[in-house]
């Protein structure tokens, strides 16, 4: 291992380098996130896509250090604002969680505390992070409430007595709670139908605005993502292949695999065009190919596709991991 | 209907069929029990004092819903008949002999089992990929097998007989009074220790097991998850977030091994001739006192009832989902 | 590369060339089973040997369990393995020939019992509605009944029940619990797309239950088959050793009551006792290590397994290594 820098190496909010992250299974060990190294700025909306099982919720999990059994961060450096969350004590680490960095998840249900109400929920952490009373917390939660657009009389409330939208917008609320600087969203819409999808979006886009922290989204709806991100990552079997802005990835895809992603969202306007997916099935990460983990899949594999595997270079104002990236376009 | 009201009828049907159990019992089983009854009284029962019995048991002319009928109306004037083994109390004062000492012994044990396995259950549960919870747990699987009957015959053995460190039968010293003196409470400590680790020693496990499976299924929440990553204190997250929720399927368990470990109790009272309802059924059983055999059933379907019951309320203060709209 | 492939699965082989590829998958389900597993390993062991060994009485015990064959309550010797009991009976023997009868009526409650169980449970499940809800209105009232004193009642009116009659009582007593899990299964299964397209095929009732729905259930079913029968080899030893059992048949339990009976623990034949004892708690926990066996391979969460050793063994080199550097 290199030396590590006693300073985080840049000025971006968030720096990820050489990040891996293993999962100790009966059956070996599975690197479900392969040496990804990325940036997010302050202010700026960065998206993550990839099939389910390609490692963006780890990656993402990985900046809280939320990894429970039997998943483990085994290499690599986590920088957020200056400071080394792989080296931080508990406490120090405690204190960090949702004040710097709070997550909204993928199924709101599931992320809520069925046995306790929504003003607990709410309150109790301004209570484990602020010097607050506890009739203070409360106001401050039912201040919360209003800025989504929920009456405060559902503080009572349990989650099971919402409505699905109104959950979400719930967590909404928790993760806004306490004026972190990034936000991160793993699917935050994926349970929703798409009205209140669209409501969702819109009210995020709005408090985007207003308390101006940065964004983390994660999906695998590609065209969602290119509306709200600043910029786009691309990642297959927990490795970054391609990230550029969110133009350049939606309307010039360099790498094979996001071209096929991109390929398999029908659009509203222009003339009807066969639809492609991309054949083959995931890659199993306990059994990854010599080479390129997209070999198997991919149009233009060559030789040198099965031989080693391809860095992140710059081609075309982005950058992609692929031996053919300059041909494929 | 609401939860409680549909769980009372529940519970009220269900002990009007243990009385129509009883009721039946004696009229479906080969020969004439009340003759066998007398047989067993050997004489000690006169004409007068057996017609009683007949009546009590509905023995009497008519058709067999007037017997059923005359037998309800004795059961709810908590008749039930004179006992042949102590002749002539009625069985519902014998029972009162033995109830208070079974009830202390199930009890406690139950609730010291139950408490430890919880803890060591919550223990095992968080430390994951220690030795703790790679052998305790299918150790503590293997003992729980064993019948109470054995445990109680190999705690009797080791450390009453052999090493002699606790009284072997009875409930407390019979020189002694009961009174609430430091010196008769004592002597009951000391001669319900041996039943009591009997049980426990094989109550634990299933209560660990029951914890921890409830503990690891929750851990893997995303509510956990979540709690976590607010930044709440480890304390918060394990009590508030994760125990709140592992809880309930426990309690359940709760209110039905309260059946369990009564049936238990009452083979190692007879191992350790601790006068409780055990003791009392097996000598029952040898007198064929069949009033007393009946009456013993009936006390412990009530317990059993009352203890399902009491679960249920628990459930409803614990689980917000069940309360309804 | 062919890019012609669709990327969708390749549909099953059906016919002959299926057939091998199919065993090799039961067998490596099986061999997964096993693997890692100590207590799935020792668990089934210790029952194969004990089976095996009751099995061959006739050519492994020395004499005959019934007959008086040395001096009363001799200890343990070359000639007597086990010692002998109070009438001179040698207690090897005893073992080995109780145990055929014994392990007989433990396995065949658990048939009757989960048979019953099955259909119970598979109509419920299955059919809904009316059925359904009379069928689980009776299940929870038998439930909510103390299984082991409703055992004593009915053995205590019969007079002294044989074997056979044991294990009729224990299997029609102790279908409840199976029922639900069954019932629960069922319909789970019951919507799924596989049953709806062979209803809508017009496949016959009957046949749909049996063939379509049953295979799936086989794991729950085996599981609680391994239940009932360990719940069945206690209550036997627990009814026979308050003497409701045959005293005459050579049982595993009628042993725990003769020794009871003639005080061996008192007089200081602890072999007497202790060789009854430690067979049924032994057989009785091999029973209880495959049941959390097949537990853990339904929620493999619940594993106590060697991975979650290893894991933590690299979190604490990595965390050393990063609190150095």
């Amino acid at each position: 291992m290199s030396a590590v820098p006693s300073q985080q190496p840049g000025g971006a909010l968030l720096n990820l380098r050489g990040l891996c992250v293993d999962y100790v299974s009966p059956n070996g060990i599975a690197r479900a996130v392969n040496e990804v190294s990325l940036e997010i700025h302050s202010g700026e909306t960065l998206g993550l896509a990839g099939e389910s099982g390609c490692g963006k919720s780890t990656l993402a999990f990985a900046i809280s250090r939320l990894h429970k059994m039997p998943a483990l961060i085994s290499e690599g450096e986590v920088w957020f604002n200056g400071q080394d969350v792989l080296r931080m004590g508990d406490e120090q680490l405690r204190k960090f969680r949702w004040s710097e960095v709070s997550i909204v998840f993928q199924s709101a249900m599931n992320s809520l505390n069925p046995v306790i109400s929504i003003g607990e929920q709410m309150s109790d952490v301004l209570l484990a992070h602020r010097d607050l009373t506890p009739a203070q917390a409360l106001e401050r939660s039912a201040e919360l409430l209003q800025v989504v657009g929920i009456h405060s009389s559902r503080l009572s409330s349990f989650p099971h007595q919402l409505s699905g939208g109104m959950r979400q917008r719930v967590v909404i609320a928790i993760a806004l709670a306490l004026n972190p600087k990034l936000i991160i969203m793993d699917e935050p819409t994926t349970a929703l139908d798409v009205v209140v999808e669209r409501e969702i979006m819109e009210e995020l886009y709005e408090l985007k605005e207003q308390f101006g922290f940065s964004v983390l989204f994660i999906s695998h709806d590609l065209s969602l993502m290119g509306e709200i991100s600043d910029r786009i990552g691309v990642m297959y079997a927990g490795k970054l292949v391609e990230i550029g802005t969110a133009e350049q990835i939606m309307s010039h895809p360099t790498h094979p695999y996001t071209q096929g992603l991109l390929a398999s969202f029908p659009t509203i306007h222009g003339p009807k065009v066969r639809l492609e997916g991309i054949p083959g099935s995931p890659v199993n990460l306990l059994e990854l190919p010599a080479g390129c983990a997209f070999q198997a899949r991919c149009p233009h594999q060559t030789e040198a596709c099965l031989q080693a595997v391809p860095p992140l270079e710059p081609v075309a104002g982005r950058q992609v991991a692929c031996w053919n990236a300059g041909r494929a376009a | 209907m609401s939860f409680i009201a549909r769980r009372l009828t529940f519970y009220a049907t269900a002990f009007f069929l243990a009385i129509s159990f009883n009721f039946l019992i004696p009229r479906l089983m080969p020969g004439d029990p009340v003759d066998a009854l007398f047989a067993g009284a050997m004489g000690k029962m006169d004409p007068s004092q057996m017609e009683a019995v007949r009546a009590m048991y509905g023995f009497v002319d008519g058709p067999i819903w007037e017997q059923y009928l005359s037998y309800l109306v004795s059961v709810v004037n908590w008749d039930l008949g004179p006992s042949v083994l102590l002749f002539p109390t009625p069985v519902t004062e014998v029972l009162m002999i033995g109830l208070p000492w079974t009830v202390f012994l199930a009890g406690t044990s139950l609730f010291l089992s139950v408490l430890i396995g919880i803890l060591s259950g919550t223990y095992a549960a968080s430390n994951r990929g220690r030795w703790f919870d790679s052998i305790v747990p299918p150790l503590t699987m293997f003992i729980s097998a064993f019948p109470y009957v054995v445990s109680a015959m190999v705690v009797f053995f080791f450390l009453g007989l052999k090493l002699k460190w606790f009284p072997l039968s009875y409930a407390y010293d019979p020189e002694l009074d009961p009174a609430w003196t430091w010196e008769f409470i004592s002597s009951v400590i000391k001669h319900s220790t041996l039943p009591m680790l009997s049980m426990v020693v094989v109550g634990i496990s299933g209560w660990l097991f029951n914890m921890r499976n409830a503990l690891i299924n929750v851990l893997g929440e995303d509510y956990i998850t979540m709690a976590e990553a607010k930044g709440l204190t480890p304390w918060r997250v394990m009590l508030r977030y994760a125990q709140r929720n592992a809880m309930l399927p426990v309690m359940t368990a709760v209110s039905m091994a309260v059946g369990f470990v009564l049936a238990g109790s009452l083979f190692t009272e007879v191992v350790f001739n601790y006068p409780g309802l055990g003791n009392l059924m097996l000598k029952a059983i040898n007198a064929r006192d069949y009033p007393l055999i009946q009456a013993i059933l009936l006390l412990i379907v009530l317990c059993m009832l009352a203890a399902n019951f009491v679960a249920d309320l628990l459930l409803i203060w614990l689980d917000p989902r069940l309360r309804g709209k | 590369m062919d890019a012609s492939v669709t990327g969708k699965p390749a549909l099953p082989e059906s016919g002959a060339k299926a057939r091998p590829e199919r065993q090799k998958k039961r067998f490596h389900r099986i061999r997964g089973f096993f693997h890692g597993n100590p207590p799935a390993l020792i668990g089934v062991g210790l029952m194969v040997l004990m089976i095996v060994a009751c099995s061959l009485a006739p050519v492994l015990a020395p004499f005959d369990p019934e007959r008086r064959v040395a001096r009363p309550h001799e200890a343990p010797s070359a000639e007597h393995w086990l010692g002998t009991t109070r009438s001179g009976r040698d207690i090897y023997s005893q073992a080995l020939y109780g145990g055929r009868t014994s392990l007989a009526v433990a396995f065949g409650s658990g048939a009757i019992a989960m048979t019953i169980a099955v259909l119970l449970g598979m109509s419920s499940g299955y059919f809904g509605g009316k059925v359904d809800e009379w069928i689980n209105f009776f299940t929870n009232v038998v439930l909510v009944f103390p299984q082991v004193p409703l055992l004593i009642v009915l053995a205590a009116f019969l007079g002294q029940v044989g074997p056979p009659v044991i294990a009729l009582l224990i299997g029609l007593t102790a279908w409840p619990w199976g029922t639900r899990i069954i019932r629960a299964q069922t319909m789970a299964l019951r919507y799924k797309e596989f049953v709806l397209a062979a209803e809508v095929m017009g496949e016959r009732r009957w046949r749909i239950i049996l063939v379509e729905i049953l295979p799936n259930l086989i794991s729950i079913v085996g599981g609680g088959f391994i239940g009932v029968v360990l719940y069945a080899l206690l209550s036997q030893a627990g009814l026979e050793f308050l003497g409701l059992g045959d005293p005459s048949a050579v049982t595993w339990g009628t042993m725990l009551y003769w020794a009871q009976n003639n005080s061996s623990l008192f007089t200081g034949a602890w072999w007497d006792v202790f060789t009854p004892a430690t067979i049924i708690a032994v057989f009785g926990g091999a029973l209880a290590l495959i049941n959390m066996s097949i537990d853990q391979v339904s929620n493999p969460k619940l594993k106590t397994g060697p991975h979650l050793r290893i894991w933590k063994q690299l979190s604490v080199k990595i965390e050393r290594q990063r609190s150095q550097s």
